[in-house]
């Protein structure tokens, strides 16, 4: 059954436009919980209070301000906060086109698929294959909803896909993380050993390997408590006291060789520039 | 500094770093208050106790799990944490993989993970840090932060780790589930044309050249409404329609790339879809030029806005 898309538009690049429908690419499976009072258990509500009069208000009644200095508001419309992303308009409109490789990872927000509309597949398939030839990636922006965003295309599967990117200023840098610098730097020994580690647990990405446990177990621990029974977290083991950092390194080689999987195949060292 | 939001530790082959989680992005997004019309007074989001019809702490809010029956358990965080207690205070690096390999569908947030302040933690990290710079490989791990487990992946930028959330496969969409079907099969002069626009569009990727616009506009806007100005409501957008002749529109994107560049490119894509906006968007000596070639009159006069009714007009 094809899926509900959320948007329509065109991508525009040049003269050209290419029609498209917007599908969410991600679903969390995430356990959702109830907020209760742990009082009686009862649910709760969220009510909205107006601070002053101390009552209910009506949906109605509320509006939208933004505090210009504290406790002043200069209150917007609907209409005028949407202002900006209907200047965008349906389109998402390619700027430019970047290797894919630069782009850090923690640019990226949240992912989805762009569908063809019914008489634009032949352009939806010049772009897609245009895309897989060069390795290119497509920066654009386009407005969802009421905000406007900063968006990747690029090919996947025989699709193109979009990814919300954040602003530059919306990153932090790491210069601002003040981190601690080590009193001894790390020796040549350690580095290798570590190295040796890193090869040893060296494999391909396959997403299919690594499921969501946790789902299942909280679900088992929801199970036994309805059936009345008492749930006791297992004290935690004691962290490592060793801080022999060579002497740690050493010993998970060791382990790691004697427990590697067949099927993690270790990698040729890349070349390096 | 920002506040961590989790501590615990990333634990690699037997060595454990003990980390605290900061996230790696700020909010700059322009935010509303929701107030009280009559009276401009904030609005509270009240939790509210249903049965004692009553304002609830929140210390003493609970978290309850809905069995199909009906019935809801409640669960305190001690029990939760019982589901799996390692995973709850461990990031437990199970591999090494090429970052190329990590289809960015998967990552959700990225965060920093920061030592603490003791030498063994920090001779630690930076021992990480540099064999994971030097063999540019990324560490997958999973842990689990608030009732959520995750699949990360663990990099280095800088002096720092970080470590991004990733979604696992089941919670990823694929292109038969939102029903993208098959594709007729681009004809080759036409994908060769897009692959020449493509390549003349392209640049390096400095997240510098790219700034928040809608911020920008929304806090004009909202500077304006201070004032007293009126605000200026744009219509309801019409989606543009396919090109009629893709082969042409290559063709001529192509030749105006070369004859004008991107803004000349630009400038004619939005004259030609009676795009204002966009229109607008672009420097005034653009905006002249395509205001030229359409031989309209006493454009050396105009205002921008003009230039931009001018060329919406004809």
């Amino acid at each position: 059954m094809a899926a509900r898309s959320l948007w329509n538009g065109a991508i525009r690049f040049g003269l050209v436009n290419v029609p498209i429908k917007v599908y969410s690419a991600a679903s969390s499976k995430q356990i959702r919980f109830r907020e209760l009072h742990v009082k009686e258990g009862a649910p709760l509500e969220h009510r909205r209070v107006c601070g002053k009069e101390d009552k209910e208000v009506p949906f109605d009644e509320v509006v939208r301000g933004y505090e210009t200095s504290p406790g002043r508001y200069v209150v917007l419309t609907k209409d005028e906060i949407q202002a900006p992303a209907r200047e965008r308009g349906k389109t998402i409109d390619l700027e430019d086109f970047v290797p894919a490789d630069q782009i850090d990872p923690m640019f990226y927000d949240s992912p989805y698929w762009l569908g063809p509309q019914k008489d634009s597949d032949e352009a939806y398939s010049v772009l897609l294959a245009a895309l897989e030839r060069t390795g290119l990636v497509g920066i654009g922006r386009f407005a969802l909803r009421t905000r406007e965003q900063l968006v990747a295309l690029y090919p996947v599967d025989g699709a193109l896909r979009i990814s919300t990117m954040r602003f530059h200023d919306e990153v932090i840098d790491d210069d601002d993380l003040d981190l601690p610098q080590p009193a001894k730097k790390v020796s040549d020994r350690e580095a290798k050993m570590a190295d040796a580690l890193v090869s040893s647990l060296a494999t391909e990405f396959d997403p299919t390997e690594y499921e969501d446990t946790y789902r299942e177990r909280v679900l088992e621990v929801v199970e036994a408590k309805a059936q009345g029974r008492q749930i006791v977290a297992p004290e935690a083991a004691a962290d490592d006291e060793s801080t022999d950092l060579m002497a740690l390194l050493e010993q998970s080689v060791s382990g790691a060789r004697k427990t590697k999987k067949p099927k993690a195949k270790a990698r040729k060292t890349k070349a390096s520039a | 500094m920002p506040r961590p939001i989790w501590s615990g530790s990333l634990s690699f082959g037997l060595v454990n770093v003990p980390v605290r989680l900061m996230s790696a992005t700020r909010d700059l997004g322009v935010h509303f208050n929701q107030l009280h019309e009559k009276d401009m007074s904030r609005i509270e989001v009240r939790r509210v106790c249903t049965e004692e019809n009553e304002e609830v702490p929140w210390e003493e809010v609970g978290r309850g799990y809905e069995l199909e029956s009906g019935e809801v358990v409640m669960l305190t965080d001690e029990e939760l944490e019982a589901a799996d207690p390692k995973k709850t205070r461990t990031i437990d690096i199970e591999a090494f993989v090429d970052l190329e390999e990590i289809d960015p569908v998967f990552y959700d947030h990225p965060y920093y993970l920061v030592p603490d302040s003791n030498e063994a933690a920090v001779r630690a990290y930076h021992l990480l840090r540099t064999v994971m710079e030097r063999s540019g490989q990324v560490a997958i791990a999973r842990f689990v932060l608030r009732t959520k487990e995750y699949l990360v992946a663990v990099r280095t930028r800088g002096d720092a780790i970080t470590l991004t959330t990733m979604l696992f496969h089941d919670e990823v969409r694929s292109t038969e589930d939102v029903g993208i079907d098959k594709l007729p099969k681009a004809k080759k002069a036409e994908v060769d044309q897009a692959v020449t626009l493509v390549k003349s569009l392209q640049r390096d990727f400095d997240p510098n050249n790219y700034e928040d616009e809608h911020r920008k506009r929304l806090l004009a806007i909202i500077d304006q409404k201070r004032k007293g100005q009126e605000i200026e409501i744009p219509d309801e957008p019409e989606t543009p329609k396919a090109v009629p002749d893709l082969m042409a529109a290559l063709e001529a994107s192509i030749q105006r790339m070369k004859s004008g560049g991107r803004n000349a490119l630009a400038a004619d894509a939005a004259a030609e879809q009676n795009d204002a906006a966009a229109l607008k968007r672009l420097p005034k000596k653009d905006l002249l030029a395509r205001a030229k070639e359409a031989s309209i009159e006493g454009r050396s006069q105009m205002s921008k806005d003009e230039l931009v009714e001018a060329l919406t007009a004809s």
